[in-house]
Protein backbone atom coordinates (compact mmCIF):
# COMPACT_ATOMS: atom_id res chain seq x y z
CA UNK A 1 0.00 0.00 0.00
CA UNK A 2 1.50 3.53 -0.73
CA UNK A 3 2.01 5.64 1.89
CA UNK A 4 -1.05 7.93 2.43
CA UNK A 5 -0.16 11.89 1.43
CA UNK A 6 -1.59 13.47 4.09
CA UNK A 7 -0.67 16.77 3.21
CA UNK A 8 -2.16 16.58 -0.18
CA UNK A 9 -4.82 15.36 1.16
CA UNK A 10 -5.28 18.51 3.31
CA UNK A 11 -3.99 20.90 0.70
CA UNK A 12 -6.54 19.41 -1.55
CA UNK A 13 -9.47 20.10 1.09
CA UNK A 14 -8.46 23.24 1.86
CA UNK A 15 -8.35 24.50 -1.83
CA UNK A 16 -12.20 23.14 -1.97
CA UNK A 17 -13.17 24.70 1.54
CA UNK A 18 -13.90 21.28 2.61
CA UNK A 19 -15.37 21.77 6.36
CA UNK A 20 -16.01 17.87 7.09
CA UNK A 21 -15.80 14.67 4.63
CA UNK A 22 -16.54 11.14 5.51
CA UNK A 23 -16.35 7.61 3.41
CA UNK A 24 -17.51 4.60 4.48
CA UNK A 25 -20.41 2.38 6.59
CA UNK A 26 -22.81 4.53 8.55
CA UNK A 27 -24.34 3.85 11.17
CA UNK A 28 -27.31 5.84 12.74
CA UNK A 29 -24.79 6.84 15.91
CA UNK A 30 -22.02 8.20 13.37
CA UNK A 31 -25.12 9.97 11.26
CA UNK A 32 -25.36 12.04 14.74
CA UNK A 33 -21.65 12.49 15.87
CA UNK A 34 -20.69 13.83 12.33
CA UNK A 35 -24.30 15.55 12.55
CA UNK A 36 -22.74 17.32 15.96
CA UNK A 37 -19.56 17.82 14.28
CA UNK A 38 -21.32 19.86 11.60
CA UNK A 39 -23.36 21.82 14.33
CA UNK A 40 -20.64 22.71 16.20
CA UNK A 41 -18.30 24.05 13.52
CA UNK A 42 -21.75 25.93 11.80
CA UNK A 43 -21.52 27.39 15.38
CA UNK A 44 -17.77 28.49 15.16
CA UNK A 45 -18.75 30.26 11.89
CA UNK A 46 -21.25 31.81 13.27
CA UNK A 47 -23.78 30.95 11.13
CA UNK A 48 -27.21 32.16 11.41
CA UNK A 49 -29.29 29.70 13.17
CA UNK A 50 -31.82 29.44 10.56
CA UNK A 51 -29.02 28.90 8.09
CA UNK A 52 -27.29 26.38 10.60
CA UNK A 53 -30.56 24.70 10.68
CA UNK A 54 -30.91 24.26 6.71
CA UNK A 55 -27.72 22.82 6.24
CA UNK A 56 -28.14 20.52 9.57
CA UNK A 57 -31.89 19.19 8.10
CA UNK A 58 -30.49 18.50 4.64
CA UNK A 59 -27.38 16.62 5.91
CA UNK A 60 -29.59 14.59 7.57
CA UNK A 61 -32.20 14.08 5.71
CA UNK A 62 -29.72 12.88 2.74
CA UNK A 63 -27.56 10.16 4.95
CA UNK A 64 -30.86 9.14 6.18
CA UNK A 65 -32.36 8.23 2.96
CA UNK A 66 -29.34 6.62 2.31
CA UNK A 67 -29.47 4.58 5.56
CA UNK A 68 -33.18 3.39 4.78
CA UNK A 69 -32.09 2.33 1.11
CA UNK A 70 -29.53 0.37 2.33
CA UNK A 71 -31.89 -1.49 4.95
CA UNK A 72 -34.32 -1.98 2.13
CA UNK A 73 -31.42 -3.47 -0.03
CA UNK A 74 -29.84 -5.37 3.11
CA UNK A 75 -26.26 -4.86 1.30
CA UNK A 76 -23.09 -5.16 3.70
CA UNK A 77 -21.62 -2.70 5.45
CA UNK A 78 -19.27 -1.70 2.65
CA UNK A 79 -21.89 -1.43 0.18
CA UNK A 80 -24.01 0.41 2.10
CA UNK A 81 -21.83 2.95 2.83
CA UNK A 82 -21.98 6.63 1.86
CA UNK A 83 -19.20 8.90 0.91
CA UNK A 84 -20.10 12.71 2.54
CA UNK A 85 -18.80 15.89 2.22
CA UNK A 86 -19.99 19.36 3.47
CA UNK A 87 -17.91 22.33 1.98
CA UNK A 88 -18.57 25.96 1.01
CA UNK A 89 -18.54 27.21 -2.12
CA UNK A 90 -16.85 30.75 -4.16
CA UNK A 91 -19.60 32.47 -2.70
CA UNK A 92 -19.52 31.69 0.77
CA UNK A 93 -22.74 29.45 0.23
CA UNK A 94 -22.81 25.25 2.22
CA UNK A 95 -22.44 22.69 -0.12
CA UNK A 96 -23.77 19.22 1.54
CA UNK A 97 -22.85 16.14 -0.99
CA UNK A 98 -23.71 13.21 -0.55
CA UNK A 99 -23.33 9.92 -2.32
CA UNK A 100 -24.36 5.97 -2.08
CA UNK A 101 -24.56 2.78 -4.42
CA UNK A 102 -27.83 2.16 -5.75
CA UNK A 103 -29.12 -0.06 -8.10
CA UNK A 104 -29.25 1.15 -11.89
CA UNK A 105 -32.54 1.27 -12.57
CA UNK A 106 -33.40 3.00 -8.57
CA UNK A 107 -30.89 5.26 -9.46
CA UNK A 108 -32.40 6.60 -12.80
CA UNK A 109 -35.71 6.93 -10.94
CA UNK A 110 -33.85 9.05 -8.54
CA UNK A 111 -32.16 10.97 -10.65
CA UNK A 112 -35.58 11.71 -12.88
CA UNK A 113 -36.69 12.82 -9.87
CA UNK A 114 -34.56 15.44 -9.02
CA UNK A 115 -34.43 16.95 -12.56
CA UNK A 116 -38.39 17.15 -12.37
CA UNK A 117 -37.87 18.92 -9.32
CA UNK A 118 -35.10 21.01 -10.33
CA UNK A 119 -38.06 22.43 -13.01
CA UNK A 120 -40.39 23.43 -9.38
CA UNK A 121 -40.13 27.15 -8.25
CA UNK A 122 -40.67 27.71 -4.47
CA UNK A 123 -44.44 27.87 -4.81
CA UNK A 124 -44.92 24.71 -6.37
CA UNK A 125 -42.22 22.94 -4.38
CA UNK A 126 -44.25 23.61 -1.02
CA UNK A 127 -47.95 22.39 -3.04
CA UNK A 128 -45.85 19.20 -3.66
CA UNK A 129 -44.53 18.82 -0.35
CA UNK A 130 -47.51 19.03 1.33
CA UNK A 131 -48.80 16.49 -1.45
CA UNK A 132 -46.35 14.47 -0.12
CA UNK A 133 -46.69 14.90 3.31
CA UNK A 134 -50.35 13.48 3.21
CA UNK A 135 -49.62 10.15 1.09
CA UNK A 136 -49.69 7.34 3.40
CA UNK A 137 -46.33 5.64 4.20
CA UNK A 138 -45.50 3.60 1.98
CA UNK A 139 -43.40 0.18 3.15
CA UNK A 140 -40.69 -0.69 0.61
CA UNK A 141 -40.45 2.64 -1.48
CA UNK A 142 -36.91 2.38 -2.28
CA UNK A 143 -36.72 5.61 -4.67
CA UNK A 144 -35.50 7.80 -1.87
CA UNK A 145 -37.55 10.38 -3.87
CA UNK A 146 -40.37 10.90 -1.14
CA UNK A 147 -40.88 13.66 1.48
CA UNK A 148 -37.08 14.22 2.54
CA UNK A 149 -36.28 15.00 -1.11
CA UNK A 150 -38.85 17.77 -1.53
CA UNK A 151 -37.78 19.22 2.11
CA UNK A 152 -34.05 19.82 0.53
CA UNK A 153 -34.93 21.40 -2.52
CA UNK A 154 -36.91 23.47 -0.65
CA UNK A 155 -33.97 24.74 1.50
CA UNK A 156 -31.74 24.74 -0.98
CA UNK A 157 -30.85 28.37 -2.55
CA UNK A 158 -30.25 26.36 -5.97
CA UNK A 159 -31.73 23.67 -8.13
CA UNK A 160 -30.68 19.91 -6.89
CA UNK A 161 -28.04 18.33 -8.86
CA UNK A 162 -27.59 14.77 -9.27
CA UNK A 163 -24.94 12.78 -11.16
CA UNK A 164 -25.43 8.52 -11.53
CA UNK A 165 -22.67 6.40 -12.91
CA UNK A 166 -22.59 2.82 -13.61
CA UNK A 167 -20.20 0.68 -11.58
CA UNK A 168 -20.85 -2.23 -12.55
CA UNK A 169 -23.92 -4.64 -14.16
CA UNK A 170 -26.77 -4.13 -11.49
CA UNK A 171 -25.26 -0.44 -10.03
CA UNK A 172 -24.35 2.45 -9.92
CA UNK A 173 -23.27 5.23 -7.92
CA UNK A 174 -25.90 8.04 -7.13
CA UNK A 175 -24.23 11.32 -5.79
CA UNK A 176 -26.40 14.16 -4.75
CA UNK A 177 -25.50 17.88 -4.31
CA UNK A 178 -27.79 20.81 -2.76
CA UNK A 179 -26.33 24.39 -1.99
CA UNK A 180 -27.44 25.94 0.84
CA UNK B 1 -55.21 6.86 32.04
CA UNK B 2 -51.86 8.03 33.70
CA UNK B 3 -49.50 10.51 33.24
CA UNK B 4 -46.35 9.74 31.01
CA UNK B 5 -43.00 10.54 30.50
CA UNK B 6 -40.27 10.25 28.05
CA UNK B 7 -36.50 11.51 28.53
CA UNK B 8 -35.13 13.27 25.32
CA UNK B 9 -31.87 12.56 23.87
CA UNK B 10 -29.94 14.41 21.47
CA UNK B 11 -31.83 13.20 18.82
CA UNK B 12 -35.44 12.67 20.34
CA UNK B 13 -37.71 15.11 21.90
CA UNK B 14 -38.50 15.19 25.94
CA UNK B 15 -42.56 14.34 26.28
CA UNK B 16 -44.57 14.70 29.18
CA UNK B 17 -48.13 13.69 29.53
CA UNK B 18 -50.18 15.33 32.63
CA UNK B 19 -53.80 13.74 32.43
CA UNK B 20 -55.11 15.51 35.28
CA UNK B 21 -54.17 19.12 33.61
CA UNK B 22 -54.74 17.91 30.39
CA UNK B 23 -51.17 18.84 28.74
CA UNK B 24 -48.93 17.69 26.43
CA UNK B 25 -45.62 18.64 26.22
CA UNK B 26 -42.74 18.29 23.76
CA UNK B 27 -39.92 19.99 23.65
CA UNK B 28 -36.28 19.57 21.49
CA UNK B 29 -35.28 17.99 18.04
CA UNK B 30 -36.49 15.11 16.69
CA UNK B 31 -34.76 13.33 14.20
CA UNK B 32 -34.55 9.58 15.20
CA UNK B 33 -34.72 7.58 12.03
CA UNK B 34 -37.96 5.77 13.09
CA UNK B 35 -39.80 8.24 15.03
CA UNK B 36 -42.92 6.39 14.96
CA UNK B 37 -42.54 4.14 17.55
CA UNK B 38 -41.99 7.43 19.89
CA UNK B 39 -45.24 9.25 18.56
CA UNK B 40 -47.03 6.52 18.51
CA UNK B 41 -46.79 6.52 21.90
CA UNK B 42 -47.91 10.18 22.26
CA UNK B 43 -50.88 9.52 19.68
CA UNK B 44 -52.22 6.60 21.86
CA UNK B 45 -52.18 8.81 25.17
CA UNK B 46 -53.72 11.38 23.48
CA UNK B 47 -56.44 9.69 21.52
CA UNK B 48 -57.55 8.13 25.47
CA UNK B 49 -57.59 11.26 26.68
CA UNK B 50 -60.05 12.74 23.82
CA UNK B 51 -62.08 9.29 24.51
CA UNK B 52 -62.34 9.03 28.07
CA UNK B 53 -61.24 12.63 29.62
CA UNK B 54 -63.97 14.68 28.47
CA UNK B 55 -61.79 18.21 29.34
CA UNK B 56 -59.64 20.41 26.92
CA UNK B 57 -56.29 18.93 25.75
CA UNK B 58 -53.48 21.70 25.48
CA UNK B 59 -50.54 21.07 23.73
CA UNK B 60 -47.18 22.72 24.50
CA UNK B 61 -44.52 22.28 21.99
CA UNK B 62 -41.04 23.85 22.32
CA UNK B 63 -39.70 21.57 19.31
CA UNK B 64 -36.82 22.52 17.21
CA UNK B 65 -35.30 20.53 14.17
CA UNK B 66 -37.67 18.06 12.98
CA UNK B 67 -36.59 15.18 10.15
CA UNK B 68 -39.48 14.62 7.71
CA UNK B 69 -40.52 11.49 9.69
CA UNK B 70 -40.98 12.98 12.41
CA UNK B 71 -42.98 15.76 10.83
CA UNK B 72 -45.32 13.38 8.97
CA UNK B 73 -45.76 11.61 12.24
CA UNK B 74 -46.51 14.93 14.48
CA UNK B 75 -49.25 15.68 11.35
CA UNK B 76 -50.75 12.96 12.23
CA UNK B 77 -51.31 13.88 15.99
CA UNK B 78 -52.11 17.13 14.74
CA UNK B 79 -54.92 15.87 12.21
CA UNK B 80 -56.11 13.84 15.84
CA UNK B 81 -56.83 17.18 17.41
CA UNK B 82 -58.50 19.06 14.40
CA UNK B 83 -60.89 15.70 14.29
CA UNK B 84 -61.92 15.96 17.78
CA UNK B 85 -62.23 19.88 17.40
CA UNK B 86 -64.59 19.32 14.55
CA UNK B 87 -66.63 17.11 16.83
CA UNK B 88 -66.49 19.85 19.55
CA UNK B 89 -63.93 19.05 22.25
CA UNK B 90 -61.56 21.89 23.34
CA UNK B 91 -58.07 21.21 22.16
CA UNK B 92 -55.22 24.07 21.49
CA UNK B 93 -51.93 23.97 20.68
CA UNK B 94 -48.77 26.64 21.65
CA UNK B 95 -45.73 26.33 19.82
CA UNK B 96 -42.82 28.27 21.45
CA UNK B 97 -39.56 29.32 19.54
CA UNK B 98 -36.76 31.25 19.82
CA UNK B 99 -36.73 34.65 18.34
CA UNK B 100 -33.37 34.13 16.27
CA UNK B 101 -34.20 30.80 14.69
CA UNK B 102 -37.24 31.56 12.24
CA UNK B 103 -37.68 28.26 10.59
CA UNK B 104 -39.25 26.89 13.77
CA UNK B 105 -41.68 29.57 13.30
CA UNK B 106 -42.07 28.62 9.37
CA UNK B 107 -42.49 24.80 10.68
CA UNK B 108 -45.25 25.72 13.05
CA UNK B 109 -47.15 28.09 10.44
CA UNK B 110 -46.94 25.36 7.98
CA UNK B 111 -48.53 22.97 10.61
CA UNK B 112 -50.88 25.55 11.54
CA UNK B 113 -52.23 25.96 7.71
CA UNK B 114 -54.06 22.47 8.00
CA UNK B 115 -55.74 23.16 11.53
CA UNK B 116 -59.18 25.53 12.22
CA UNK B 117 -58.32 24.72 16.60
CA UNK B 118 -56.67 26.98 18.11
CA UNK B 119 -52.79 27.48 17.27
CA UNK B 120 -50.51 30.07 18.80
CA UNK B 121 -46.75 30.50 17.58
CA UNK B 122 -45.14 32.24 20.90
CA UNK B 123 -41.85 33.90 20.70
CA UNK B 124 -40.33 32.67 24.53
CA UNK B 125 -37.22 35.50 24.03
Amino acid sequence: MEPLDLFSMRESYNRQQIMLCFNGPISRSLIEEIGNALRNYLAAEQAPASSAMDVFAVYIELTQNIRHYSRLKDWDDQDAGATVVVARDEQGRYVVSAGNLIEAADGERLLSRVKALAELDKVQLKALYKTQLRKPREEGVSSGAGLGLIDIARKASAPLEASLRQVDAQRAFISLRAVI
Amino acid sequence: MTDFSIDGSQSSPTIQGNWAQGILSMQGDSYPENPYELFHQVFSWIEGFLQNADRPLHLELRLLYLNTSSIKALMDIFDLLEAAHVQGKPVDVSWYYDKYNERVVELAEEFKEDCSFPFAILSHN
